[in-house]
């Protein structure tokens, strides 16, 4: 096994304590987790955790408490160790159909976002400016979104969100329906993203786990408990969590040529049908 | 492009043959209207020489004039109360209102127009309050209809971006529903015209087209008739085109989005 690379745990930047969520059933039953920010000496390490869970399993309802969109019925989404509950705008999110305003510009958009954190007109410019040129995006500000390619829409809504978030994005199935060659561009934008700045830290919620392991340094899966005859009972949990770097599977990126990738992609497909 | 294709169904079709057809069509239509001898309806030169003595000696222009008036005011007014119920409809205790608003619809003028007539008390105010109602009752429906499709994931676009109650609707429907609220505009347009006749009906003194429409029509002056409501149709389509023109200008997006979903 080839050496892991040293890093260091630093502050608490995300907690998930215990949330539930439940309409006629319970939907996530007792939620817990966190995110420490992750030290490597001389570079910027964001954090990527990705979700996995099957289809129906409560991801969604998750995603909407982190970001705050949705209060969880008990228990707690806090970030930095606030002493309150995260707020709808703290935490970026892109959906997976990569929501921009259709009817402003991409620039438009930016600005939208740029100028909600106290920026005067000139500073929000200046960071749209290099956020579009930092995505390959220089030639699209006065593109309205529907005449953008779906990478350059996914990459605008990133930036969005980037603009008005503190360092927190959710993404939501950002792989889905790509061909190969376009999840590796997906894959090197979201690490590019994750290592701009030692707080940005990405929640990936995902069914892809091949992508999932070239990306992530945790993985957390969402399932249910299985009762005596393996039915599943209750609400959803993180059934398991994967440290990746302490395993010594982040941050790789010949990951893929790897004995170790391959026997734990395989081992979470396995794990996947009992969640 | 072979002429069996014509009658395939989504045939892709160049903007020179589209133009051919229409122009065959609309000279078929013409010389089989002029050549027909039918005896009930007044020919193309009738309504011609129609419309000519109409202008000359009836004033058919300024009525005209009195009635694009009556009618751009009743658009303006409608289009404000429409939009104003949809963005009032997002908030919950408008949301009846707004439902009420839109049932109104099926309500006809009878019985309403006499309390328009003791509240308004002047032909011109009577006639832009009953058409603004008629036609504002329609748009809040095609308004609410759009709003109640929008999916939640755009309410919680906006919210990630810091945005909250009343400034997501500005964002949501006044500006991201701009194209939407003027393809309505020009749909109102065309039932403000439908419904001009009705309403100057009720005061014939006040003037406008309707009422010289009426006029004719009472004395079964078909060329007339005819002669006018083609002035009508002709002023319609212009103001539709004008719509048109003025939503491209305005909501560029809005033909982006039509090319994107069309494909």
């Amino acid at each position: 096994m080839i050496g892991a690379p040293a890093y260091r745990l630093g502050e608490r930047l995300l907690t998930i304590d215990n949330v539930c969520v439940r309409y006629d059933r319970p939907i996530l039953d007792g939620v817990n987790g966190h995110i420490d920010n992750i030290r490597r000496e001389g570079l910027q390490q964001g954090q990527v955790v990705c979700l996995l869970g099957p289809s129906g399993i409560g991801k969604s309802q998750l995603f909407r408490c982190i970001a705050g969109l949705q209060r969880p019925h008990s228990g707690s989404v806090r970030l930095n160790g606030a002493g309150r509950d995260v707020q709808p705008g703290e935490v970026g999110v892109v959906a997976q159909d990569y929501p921009l305003f259709n009817h402003r510009s991409v620039w438009s958009n930016l600005m939208l976002a740029a100028r909600r954190h106290g920026r005067d007109a000139h500073e929000a410019a200046d960071a749209c400016l290099a956020l579009l040129k930092k995505f390959g995006l220089s030639d699209c500000g006065l593109r309205h979104p529907m005449m953008l390619s779906g990478g350059q829409r996914q990459r605008v809504a990133i930036a969005q969100q980037l603009l008005c978030s503190s360092h927190f994005l959710l993404m939501d199935e950002p792989f889905s329906g790509l061909d190969p060659l376009s999840k590796t561009a997906v894959c090197n934008t979201l690490i590019d993203v994750s290592t701009s700045h030692e707080l940005n830290t990405l929640i990936v919620v995902t069914h892809d786990i091949e992508s999932a392991l070239r990306i992530a340094d945790q993985l957390w899966l969402l399932g249910r408990q299985r009762d005596a005859h393996g039915e599943p009972v209750g609400g959803a949990s993180i059934q398991e969590t994967y440290d990746l770097a302490a395993m010594g599977l982040a941050w790789d990126p010949d990951i893929e040529s790897r004995p170790q990738f391959v026997e734990l992609a395989a081992a979470l497909k396995a794990r996947f049908a009992t969640l | 492009m072979n002429v069996a294709n014509l009658l395939r169904p989504f045939t892709p079709m160049g903007v020179g043959w589209a133009r051919a057809i229409v122009a065959v069509q609309v000279a078929a239509a013409l010389a089989l209207w002029s050549l027909s001898g039918c005896r009930t309806l007044p020919n193309p030169a009738q309504i011609g020489a129609a419309w000519l003595d109409l202008v000359r000696h009836q004033d058919l222009l300024a009525e005209l004039w009195t009635s694009v008036k009556v009618s751009l005011l009743a658009l303006a007014l409608s289009t404000l109360a429409a939009v104003a119920l949809a963005c009032l409809s997002t908030a919950p205790l408008f949301m009846p209102l707004a439902r009420l608003a839109a049932a109104l619809r099926f309500l006809g003028f009878a019985g309403l127009t006499y309390v328009f007539m003791l509240v308004s008390g002047d032909a011109i105010v009577l006639r832009v309050a009953i058409l603004a109602f008629g036609m504002t009752v329609f748009m809040a429906t095609a308004l609410l209809a759009d709003l109640a499709a929008l999916p939640r994931g755009r309410v919680d676009h906006c919210r990630t971006l810091g945005m909250q109650h009343w400034r997501i609707t500005g964002e949501l429907v006044l500006l991201g529903k701009a194209d939407v609220i003027l393809d309505l505009a020009r749909q109102n347009a065309a039932i403000g015209w439908t419904l001009l006749t009705l309403v100057e009906g009720l005061t014939r003194s006040a003037g406008g087209i309707g009422a010289l429409l009426l006029n004719q029509n009472r004395y079964f002056l078909l060329p007339g008739v005819f002669a006018i409501q083609a002035t009508i149709l002709a002023v319609g389509l212009a103001q539709d085109a004008l719509l048109a023109w003025i939503k491209d200008l305005a909501c560029p997006w809005g033909a982006l989005d039509k090319e994107s979903t069309s494909t």
